[in-house]
């Protein structure tokens, strides 16, 4: 187990670096972005020494390796727009990102869990078509198409839920200022409810198909046969018995989950207008704010391997013929 | 069974805490609430880089004038101003008794400072201060002569300085010098009519007026900025009534506006200037196209091609008026009639300029390069004036790029077309602000390295302090003339601009794209 873990931990390594050096060679070989720091009038003279300031004028090679150096020491540089720390400004915005991708991932699990089971058991009848069909229809549609008509129906004929805007909740729990977060939590709710569906109908949707097959595929195993022909009240046979061997293709994706439903949460978020840390990196690129990317994809890309990780030791839990080597 | 009673339990308090207030809390009658699709990058002054920065930040920093919806300069914390003979010196007269928000005097050493400051290179500003008041003013220094005067020094004499030193936000020393850049970014001590409360970056801002602002009272007691990006939902909080005033509204979304009953769309004429660049570089003559356009002849008769008027009407959900030149009305030559929609004449000038139709109608073929997503609907528009010019045998092979990562590096080194299309601001107030663009043959703005000598020459006659505004008006005419006769631009339009504005305030959009709400008021 030790093993494993140390061994899963470099690996994690490795791909956090080569996941930078990807982002920064993307980001360099769009073009010089000094001219995003310089006013349209800026004569040659005051281009060159913006360059300087900036350090795009070193070669590229060299400008990474000065990254990795410092990235070493926990340091990412300040952004070149707002002046202060890349990172910083990154960890202000993730608790926002955070709060929408885990109930989008709530949204996306708990109801996705009973509606392929529901599927599954009443295999072939018209609900099993009608719980598919909408299936189908959940991963069908673009999820800038979804929030606008939300916004439409749901926030402006209806009045039902806040148009756009965001209550902090997990800034102030993670502050410790748990009155705030108590106060908040009635409004912010009511923000998240259809950005979170935004994002996460097409994993709900997804996830119930999963679930329902592997339902399917464990009702049709021979002990589950053995279970009912013991007279097990079916209840149990499908919570105690089947359920749990079909949740191992549902947590495997549960750990990519987390990163889909984050790389999904740009478009949620420019549409309703959440400050989170998609619209932040979005921008950032579009500025050419190199350590801001960087800050994020490093950190993204940390939660990415950690999660993964945490859904391998699932897997020796969930089945015991699993062995971490 | 328990997953399903938890599943039950989960939908039922989120009903309930959707129903616990079924509308969100619409703005009281002391606030206005402002939509912008865009946040400010962060609240120093001298960083300001776009219009949606500008328009906050004007509202907390005050200027020495202030440049009025009609184009009128006005005093604003300076009440008066001042030449010496070679107009090299500028000297502003400060009102009495005007302080910052913190309660420091503003004095001329104040306004000394903040233009010293803002073009010291220690500094690193690239804003609109130091990147282009300062190199456009040829700005030197400034000096405290008085407890209320301030001298500017700069390099030459033009009437546009008055306005362009206008643009830059005056601060307080004191309050400046103890602070750091990143302080700075975060915690603005301001001079104009709103103090800064709160700054939640991407999501809003929060302004209270300043009592102790003498130039002018403000009319709303708070103004909360919100940052909403995607058009149809600005639309959406606009006709829900939570914001009063939203900027850049889709001109198919204006009929959902006026149909609301709680608010309309008002449609302005900007003053940028949308035009398609000739580019002139020499490194263009290796194409046929490239070559052809060094023809003034050709340049002409490609006026003749593209029908701007159905454009507006059509792609961007207004009228609107075509340019005669890259001057803004009223300050523009009226001697000067746009360019109509000839196709006909378009080819006889161009047979007659050498480039007759072959057997399939083709002239020469050209490109021509455009950035997506800056400009109402730039990706339409320069694929209808593609085809116009194609209409006219003019073969075009039209290049989208990305803006900020392919065109706007190209644009900046000239090296975009020979045919791009790109818009640049403009002005009411002087002419010859609009006319800044084409400053020298190789200037930064002038990306078509268009060289006219008879403008040049007229250009430098205008450097004179005792020109009258009369005989700088016929300068400037004669120019607009010259420019008119051989054009390094396909003169477009003025883009229009769309406010959508609740029927609750009584607030006018502006032609310059500048979102000014002190003067606003709740609609009787």
């Amino acid at each position: 187990m030790g093993k494993y873990l140390i061994r899963r931990l470099l690996q994690s390594i490795l791909v956090i670096v080569g996941v930078t050096l990807l982002s920064f060679i993307t980001l360099h070989i769009a073009g010089d972005p000094t001219y995003l720091f310089v006013s349209e009038r800026a004569s040659e003279e005051e281009i060159i020494a913006t360059r300087a300031r900036l350090g795009f004028d070193r070669p590229i090679a060299e400008q990474y390796i000065s990254f990795l150096v410092n990235l070493s020491r926990g340091d990412f540089g300040n952004s070149l727009k707002a002046r202060t720390s890349a990172f910083d400004l990154v960890m202000e915005r993730l608790p926002a990102t955070l709060e929408l991708t885990l109930f989008a991932m709530l949204v996306a699990t708990v109801f996705a869990i009973p509606i392929g089971i529901i599927s599954a058991i009443n295999r072939g009848t018209p609900v099993d078509g009608g719980v598919m069909l909408l299936a189908m229809l959940g991963q069908s549609i673009p999820s800038f198409w979804l929030g606008l008509m939300f916004i439409l129906f749901v926030g402006l004929q209806l009045r039902w839920l806040p148009i756009s805007g965001h209550v902090p909740l997990l800034k102030p729990l993670f502050a410790g200022e748990f009155d705030l977060f108590l106060t908040n939590l009635p409004q912010a709710i009511r923000h998240l409810i259809m950005p979170a569906l935004t994002v996460g109908v097409f994993s709900l949707s997804r996830n119930a198909r999963l679930v329902r097959s592997a339902m399917l595929e464990v009702l049709s195993l021979d002990y589950i046969k053995t279970a009912r022909a013991k007279g097990l009240v079916e209840r149990k046979v499908i919570i105690g018995h089947a359920f749990r061997n079909a949740l191992i293709p549902v947590v495997t994706i549960l750990g990519l989950e987390f990163g889909f439903l984050l790389s999904g949460v740009v478009v949620v978020e420019t549409v309703f207008s959440w400050p989170g840390v998609g619209r932040q990196v979005f921008n950032a690129i579009n500025q050419r704010d190199i350590p801001v990317v960087q800050a994020a994809v490093v950190l993204f890309s940390f939660m990415f391997v950690l999660l993964n990780l945490i859904v391998d030791l699932l897997y020796a839990v969930l089945d015991p013929r699993v062995r971490l080597e | 069974m328990k997953l399903f009673r938890l599943l039950l339990a989960l939908v039922a308090i989120l009903a309930v805490s959707a129903a616990i207030s079924a509308q969100a809390p619409m703005p009281d009658d002391n606030t206005l609430v402002i939509a912008q699709s865009v946040d400010i990058d962060g609240w120093e002054p001298s960083e300001v880089n776009s219009r949606p920065e500008a328009n906050m930040i004007n509202h907390v920093f005050a200027t020495l004038y202030e440049i009025t919806e009609t184009g009128v300069l006005e005093p604003n914390l300076a009440s008066g101003i001042s030449y010496s003979e070679d107009g090299k010196e500028i000297t502003f007269t400060m009102h009495e008794g005007l302080t910052c928000h913190d309660g420091e005097p503003l004095t001329a050493e104040d306004v000394a400072y903040t233009f010293n400051r803002a073009g010291d290179d220690a500094n690193g500003f690239t804003g609109n201060t130091a990147g282009f008041v300062f190199d456009s003013a040829g700005f030197i220094r400034a000096e405290a002569v008085s407890e209320l005067d301030v001298t500017i020094f700069v390099e030459r004499f033009q009437s546009v300085n008055h306005g362009l030193l206008s643009e830059v936000f005056i601060h307080c020393k004191d309050s400046y010098e103890a602070m750091s850049l990143e302080e700075a970014a975060q915690t603005p001590i301001g001079s104009g009519p709103y103090k800064f409360v709160e700054w939640v970056p991407d999501s809003h801002t929060l302004m209270e007026k300043f009592e102790n602002f003498l130039p002018r009272e403000a009319g709303f007691d708070r103004l909360v900025w919100r940052v909403i990006p995607e058009a149809s939902t600005r639309v959406a909080e606009l006709i829900a009534g939570n914001v009063d005033v939203i900027s850049n509204v889709v001109p198919d979304q204006a009929d959902a506006v006026n149909m609301s009953g709680v608010a309309e769309v008002q449609a302005v004429q900007g003053t940028r200037r949308m035009y398609v660049g000739l580019n002139q570089r020499e490194q263009y003559n290796d194409s046929e196209g490239g070559r052809a356009i060094k023809d003034t002849a050709v340049r002409v008769a490609l006026q003749y091609a593209v029908d701007v008027p159905t454009i507006c009407a059509t792609l961007l959900g207004t009228e609107c008026e075509r340019m005669s030149s890259m001057v803004n009305p009223p300050n523009d030559n009226p001697n000067l009639e746009p360019y109509p929609y000839d196709p006909m004449k378009a080819g006889e000038l161009l047979d007659a300029a050498g480039y007759p139709a072959d057997d399939n109608g083709e002239r020469f073929h050209i490109v021509f390069q455009a950035g997506s997503g800056r400009y109402l609907n730039d990706a339409n528009v320069v694929q209808a004036i593609s085809q116009y010019l194609t209409d006219v045998g003019v073969i075009v092979d039209l290049q989208m790029m990305d803006w900020s990562s392919e065109f706007v590096p190209a644009l900046r080194q000239h090296n975009v077309g020979p045919l791009y299309f790109v818009g640049t601001g403009g002005g009411t107030w002087n002419a010859q602000y609009d006319m800044a663009d084409i400053s020298t043959p190789t200037g930064a703005t002038n990306y078509t390295e268009w060289s006219n000598p008879e403008w040049f020459a007229l250009r430098e006659t205008l450097a004179d302090p005792s020109l009258t505004a009369e005989e700088t008006q016929d300068i400037v005419n004669a120019m607009l003339e010259v420019m008119y006769n051989d054009p390094p631009w396909l003169f477009l339009y003025f883009q229009p601009d769309f406010y959508g504005v609740s029927n609750r305030v009584d607030w006018q959009a502006r032609r310059d794209e500048k979102v000014i709400v002190y003067k606003a008021q709740l609609a009787m």
